[in-house]
């Protein structure tokens, strides 16, 4: 249901702007009759519904259309890129996570404490950075200063080609994560705040637990729950996050190719990109529902 | 010697952002093995405080800044962290309040049962579970094999509890702290869990710190109460020397302020006057000096507990108090103390053409030839379940399953049951805020169903209501003033400055200063804001306010104010109220006429007086024997049967009587069919197919002409067919 | 705090003249004043604030006091390093860099407050029109927003760019036009949940009519949502504006944003040209600071007036 609205939404948003795809792919010097040609053998003055339907046909039949500037059908251009921006995004989203639970635990039972006040001024200043800007900054000092590490991200062709080079991504996995981690510890800390003041933490104490069994065994799990949703809800953001890095860092992924498509106004690019985020989207938030059904038996049972 | 639990001249802190609140004050105390102390006080006395102290769990800010508490002999106070770790939960347990948020959600309760002992006794995880296994079945959780992999929210409420207690049973403590463990709790479910309390005291020999606000709590179950005000004691006796000859102001006071059973109607609750102090700030002197009718400049030096008046045998009897009182106040000729306190609104305070001072309400059950106000027929109110992803489950819960009842002007009707027995959804159905999917309400004979726009809305002067959280009910954002003045603008009722005027009678009328136009909500008290809500209702001259659990939210000593407020504006402006509580003492100390319900139905309906001497539906006297009276003798005799068992589903109620699966004299017709509303005296009916009473001959064309109250006889399908006389045993023990 | 006037010593001065038997009443602290209170209490709030008044005075104020050419170009001057007339250096066109901040905050602050305006307007009508529907309505605006939110901002944004000539009011619509959902999210939740409170089934019972329910509980009530969510909106749109100035699809000469003077500075990064890229940076990210800070504390605040009891 909501897919298929993705999909009249992205429709609809590119008709609206590149109404004639003819003279976009022939450019302005061609006639306005080659134009026409151009956008009757490919059905582009039919009505917009009737586009619409043989559009989502194709679609259906996981043809996300061609691009004439590239030459190249669409669905080939995405896998090529495809898997190099997931790995990008999976490696920064586990760690952000793995890193901003056990942080915004600590500043939530440290609460207005030095350790998390200065770790509350961190996550505002990173979260305040734009990430591009942030991205810089890395490469300002350690590719160039420091001469540490790569300033370009891996060129390699397949994914385990930028496995096997996992210095070069170091910068692009910071600059991604470090932002999420900002705002994910935030929602941390206060969901973890929340759970602290509830009367089973004070029961679990008053059983005689340690400190330290009180928040493996019973704080954990409860202060979780929220951020399995927001990781699912987080999904878009992360992708335009990825545009960003894999601009700075010049990584040939999914963002970089949306760019460069953005530049030559290569209409199904972009729209496929953006049905397949959609589509992303959706998918992270039905799998953060299942996520947590898992985890929250409350929500198991019905 | 060394007594399982004593603490000796406690002194607790907690530090705000602000200022510090002396929370408990140079407070002694000390139990044996297997003695329940009750620890009474009202909300911010320190009750809890002294709980949490005990166990090391104060809140944050929080800290023990002199005394000590032992545990056989043990000091607790200074010991290091992981020390009172291996204390907590092994040698001193603890029960909460409450218990839907007590237990962790995630986790399941076999897990949560276990884990003490896994903790303190060193137990494998099989054992711990063979144990947990074990304490759980000593509660009287039923099949706790089935139940130990079971998620806190798929238990009930009192289920729930029974866990909590199972929890800190696990590792035999010496000393078990209940704190509030049965507040909010239904009538029949607290005495369930009371009584297993006392019984397990008495198997484990445990100390047994009963922590409560409830009078009637204490009088039943502890051996000694300890009464604490403003963070101190202030009096300190075995349990029956306490209720009978008391020697605190205040002890007299509170127990004087609640409403009981056998309260005469007519007359006025005791009420202590003003709010306690604030801790952070605590009086110098006697800290209930302020609101002590006996106050003098010698209260002025802080009294300590002392042995008070002729020391009876073994009556360990202490008192912190200059002027100690002898005993209860007089039950029937109570004095409302410090008249001048008291605003009497002269006919010149009113609105309306001056009444005559209403004769009172509670002017006995005679024949009452007073109008009918409104009357409620047939109403039925069903809310769909919705479930998660699929939006509609097509079930529905069966909150309001054909009830009727009249109320007449001037009267009041009171509406009792336990929760989700629907009283709240007919009370929001009357005051047109919410419409029944069948049946109607008519005022003076006019269906609000057929009302709709305008004429609905002008005809809501007539319908107010009272709402029970008095945070919750005014707009956090308008003055008291603008508040007051809504109901009038709306109507269109006078000008701005008649609109003032009848704005400070309003207030005056409510006990309130006529300063309090310019304030804000938050700067009053919760018995303060009921008073404001009252007034509210009250500006419109309705000819009905209901007023649902008005006071519940209310601590005992503010409660009789509200309550004695309710019946003097009732007497000034011939008021009618339903008032709806599951508290039936204040709905018997209040109304005139009592509709009892039980999951959507009404199972009984009649005169106050007779329906407390002489119920004759199962459901009404086992209600009744639950709820805790304050007096131990009364308490301790009392049959222990109560209601057994949980509340059903009202998504799946029960067929035929829905109380069957509660009900001792339950039967296979029970199941089968539903028993009709049957006379059983001028105005009393009730729905039982073997009532503790004989009903009155039958008069099968209609029981309505019988009734002072037409009520409508609950036909499914016409059944009109009546059970032959019965043979159940009228319950003997009720003597009216 | 709270004493009973009518035991009160004589002498003292009685706050009331005769005990109410309501008992007192205390001193009266207007709400607004308590949450006033809890928000200055927060000293990053403050923080926020002063920052986000110095920069709205230093862009606003700033260029009548501290004069510059901003409009020709001085190919003579370009890239000079902070000097004496030039505290901050010059640019790639020899424009003083100081001036430029200036002039470059002037329209990111309007883009930023105008798109915020924009976003919360829209967002606070739609949210409440879908609460105070309920039912099909509802349900089908909400599934609406949720498509909308499937598709990251940033990408709908940027396709429409290309086509559009950016300006201070064109990117604001931009921005504003996609950013209103969040806030109708949360003014749809709050108008919810203010629906069911006691006191609004109180004005009903009084026989309050619809638009007196919305004009006087329920828009004051939710008020307090919608201001906390302005403060975020803002800080959303500066990045989203650097990020388009970053990606390309900035102000147009010569019309500037810091988000275009710093995506231009990055690319002299590697010439060592700091003062292109740090200065720029800073007021960028102590401003979305600022208005995370102050959106903070805002809504602690609101929380604090309606949790108090």
């Amino acid at each position: 249901m909501v897919l298929l609205g993705i999909s009249v939404l992205v429709f609809v948003l590119l008709h609206a702007i590149s109404s004639s795809p003819g003279r976009a792919v022939l450019g302005v010097q061609a006639s306005a009759a080659s134009v026409a040609a151009f956008n009757h053998a490919h059905g582009y003055d039919r009505p917009l519904p009737l586009q619409y339907l043989s559009y989502l046909g194709s679609l259906l039949h996981g043809d996300l259309g061609y691009s004439y500037k590239l030459n190249q059908p669409v669905t080939a251009l995405l896998g090529e890129n495809a898997g190099r921006s997931a790995f990008l995004s999976a490696v920064s989203l586990v760690l952000s996570v793995v890193i901003a639970v056990p942080l915004g635990i600590l500043q939530a039972v440290k609460r207005n404490t030095v350790i998390d006040n200065s770790l509350t001024g961190l996550a505002f200043v990173l979260y305040s950075i734009p990430a591009f800007f942030l991205g810089l900054v890395l490469i300002e000092f350690f590719s160039l200063r420091l001469n540490l590490l790569p300033s370009e991200a891996s060129q390699a062709t397949t994914v385990l080609g930028v496995v096997a080079d996992p210095v070069s991504m170091i910068l692009p996995v910071v600059t991604l994560t470090a932002v999420s981690v900002a705002a994910f510890s935030r929602y941390m800390r206060s969901s973890a705040l929340d759970n602290l003041a509830q009367d089973y933490i004070r029961v679990a104490r008053a059983k005689g637990l340690t400190e330290r069994q009180v928040l493996s065994r019973h704080l954990l799990r409860n202060s979780c729950l929220p951020i399995i949703t927001l990781v699912g809800l987080s999904l878009p953001a992360l992708l335009a996050g990825n545009l960003i890095v894999e601009t700075v860092f010049n990584f040939p992924g999914l963002g970089l190719l949306f760019f460069n498509s953005l530049q030559k106004e290569d209409y199904p690019v972009l729209m496929a990109y953006s049905l397949i985020v959609g589509v992303l989207t959706v998918l992270g938030n039905l799998v953060a529902d299942v996520a947590l059904a898992f985890t929250d038996p409350r929500i198991r049972l019905h | 010697m060394s007594y399982p639990l004593e603490i000796e001249n406690l002194r607790t802190q907690i530090r705000l952002r602000h200022s510090v609140v002396q929370a408990v004050s140079d407070l002694s105390l000390h139990i044996e093995a297997g003695e329940t102390l009750g620890l009474v006080g009202e909300s911010g006395c320190g009750k809890s405080m002294t709980g949490l102290s005990i166990m090391g769990l104060l809140p944050p800010g929080g800290s023990i800044v002199g005394g000590s508490v032992r545990v056989d002999g043990r000091e607790l106070v200074g010991l290091p962290e992981p020390e009172l770790q291996r204390v907590r939960g092994n040698e001193v347990a603890m029960v909460f309040q409450d218990s839907m948020t007590s237990l962790n959600p995630t986790r399941t309760i076999g897990y949560q049962v276990a884990e003490p002992v896994r903790r303190h006794l060193g137990a494998g995880k099989a054992e711990a579970r063979e144990r947990a296994l074990e304490v759980l079945g000593l509660v009287g959780l039923p099949r706790p094999a089935e139940r130990l992999d079971d998620y806190p929210h798929q238990l009930s409420g009192g289920l729930r509890q029974r866990v909590l207690i199972a929890m800190a049973l696990a590792c035999g403590p010496k000393v078990l702290i209940a704190d509030e463990p049965t507040t909010a709790m239904d009538v029949t479910i607290q005495s369930q869990i009371l009584h297993l309390l006392d019984d397990l005291k008495k198997r484990l020999g445990m100390a047994v710190l009963l922590i409560t606000h409830d009078m009637g709590v204490v009088a039943g179950r502890a051996d000694r109460v300890h009464v604490m005000y403003a963070g101190q004691l202030v009096e300190r006796a075995g349990t029956t020397e306490l209720f009978d000859a008391m020697a605190h102001p205040y002890t007299q006071g509170l127990l004087a302020s609640i409403p009981q059973l056998d309260q005469p109607p007519a007359s006025t609750l005791y009420s202590i006057p003003g709010i306690p102090p604030d801790l952070a700030d605590p009086p110098r002197g006697c800290r209930f000096a302020a609101r002590c009718p006996y106050a003098d400049a010698r209260c002025e030096t802080e009294p300590t507990l002392a042995v008070t008046g002729p020391a009876r045998a073994g009556a360990e009897h202490e008192v912190a108090c200059w002027h100690p009182v002898e005993g209860p106040l007089p039950r029937l000729a109570a004095p409302t103390p410090a008249p001048s306190a008291t605003p009497t609104p002269g006919p010149t305070a009113t609105a309306r053409p001056a009444t005559e001072p209403a004769p009172g309400p509670a002017t006995g059950p005679q024949e009452d030839e007073r109008a009918e106000l409104v009357a409620v027929t047939g109403l039925v109110r069903e809310f769909p379940v919705r479930s998660g992803l699929f939006g509609r489950s097509g079930l529905s819960v069966k909150a309001v399953s054909d009830v009727s009842f009249t109320v007449r002007r001037g009267e009041t009707f009171g509406l009792v049951g336990e929760s989700g027995c629907g009283k709240s959804t007919i009370g929001r159905m009357v005051v047109a805020l919410d419409r029944p999917d069948r049946g109607a309400v008519a005022l003076r004979g006019e269906d609000l169903a057929t009302l709709g726009g305008r004429p609905l809305r002008r005809r809501r002067r007539d319908l107010q209501l009272m709402f029970q959280d008095p945070y919750a009910s005014l707009d956090p954002r308008v003055r008291v003033g603008a508040t007051l003045r809504e109901p009038l603008e709306i109507q269109g009722i006078g000008s701005r400055r008649e609109q003032d005027r009848r704005i400070r009678e309003l207030l005056a009328e409510v006990g309130l200063p006529g300063s309090a136009v310019d304030r804000y909500p938050h700067e009053f008290s919760g018995g303060q804001r009921q008073r404001i809500g009252l007034a509210r209702a009250l500006a419109l001259s309705p000819a009905l306010i209901v007023a649902d659990e008005p006071v519940s939210a209310l601590d005992v000593s503010i409660r009789s104010q509200v309550l004695n407020l309710m019946k003097r504006l009732q007497a000034t402006h011939e008021l009618s109220y339903v008032v709806i509580s599951h508290d039936l003492a204040v709905v018997k100390y209040l109304a005139d006429r009592i509709g009892v319900m039980y999951l959507g139905r009404l199972v009984e309906v009649g005169p106050a007086a007779e329906i407390y001497a002489a119920p004759a539906h199962h459901y009404t006297a086992g209600l009744i024997d639950s709820i805790p009276v304050p007096d131990p003798r009364a308490e301790r005799s009392k049959p222990r049967d109560g209601v057994r068992g949980e509340l059903p589903s009202p998504v799946h109620p029960p067929s035929g009587c829905r109380f069957r699966t509660r009900c001792p004299a339950a039967q296979a017709i029970c199941a089968e069919e539903l028993p009709p509303l049957r006379p059983f005296g001028p105005g009393h009916a009730a729905a039982c197919h073997f009532p503790l009473r004989e009903p009155e001959p039958d008069r099968p064309a209609a029981p309505v002409a019988t009734l002072a109250t037409p009520v409508t006889p609950v036909t499914p399908a016409g059944r009109t067919t009546e059970q032959t006389a019965d043979p159940s045993t009228p319950d003997s023990r009720r003597t009216p | 705090m709270s004493i009973t006037a009518g035991v009160e010593p004589p002498g003292t001065p009685p706050t009331l003249t005769a005990a109410p038997e309501g008992g007192p009443v205390h001193v009266s602290i207007p709400i607004w004043r308590l949450a006033l209170r809890s928000f200055v209490e927060n000293r990053l709030a403050v923080a926020g604030v002063v920052i986000l008044v110095f920069f709205v005075l230093f862009s606003f104020v700033g260029p009548l006091l501290y004069h510059t050419n901003q409009v020709d170009t001085d190919i003579a001057n370009t890239f000079l390093p902070p000097q004496p007339g030039n505290p901050l250096g010059t640019e790639s066109h020899g424009f003083d860099v100081l001036g430029r901040l200036m002039k470059g905050g002037q329209s990111s602050l309007e883009i930023a407050f105008l798109s915020a305006v924009i976003a919360t307007v829209i967002g606070t009508l739609y949210g409440a029109l879908a609460g105070l529907a309920g039912g099909l309505l509802d349900a089908a605006m909400m599934r609406l927003v949720d498509v909308l939110l499937a598709i990251p901002f940033l990408f709908i944004v940027l396709i429409i760019a290309t086509r559009f000539n950016a300006s201070v009011l064109s990117l604001s619509l931009l921005l504003g036009a996609f950013s209103w959902l969040v806030p109708a999210r949360l003014v749809r939740g709050e108008v919810l949940s203010l629906r069911s409170r006691d006191f609004v089934s109180a004005a009903r019972v009084m026989g309050a009519g619809r638009w007196r329910l919305i004009s006087r509980h329920l828009i004051p009530n939710a008020l307090g949502v919608v201001v906390v969510n302005i403060t975020f909106q803002v800080a959303d749109a500066l990045l989203a504006v650097s990020a388009l100035g970053f990606l390309g699809f900035g102000l147009n000469y010569p019309q500037v944003s810091w988000g275009d003077m710093l995506s231009n500075g990055i690319s002299y990064l590697l010439s060592g040209y700091w003062w292109l890229i740090y200065p720029v940076g800073l007021c960028l990210v102590l401003v979305v600071m600022a208005s995370n800070f102050i959106g903070d504390a805002l809504r602690d605040a609101v929380d604090v007036r309606l949790r108090r009891r």
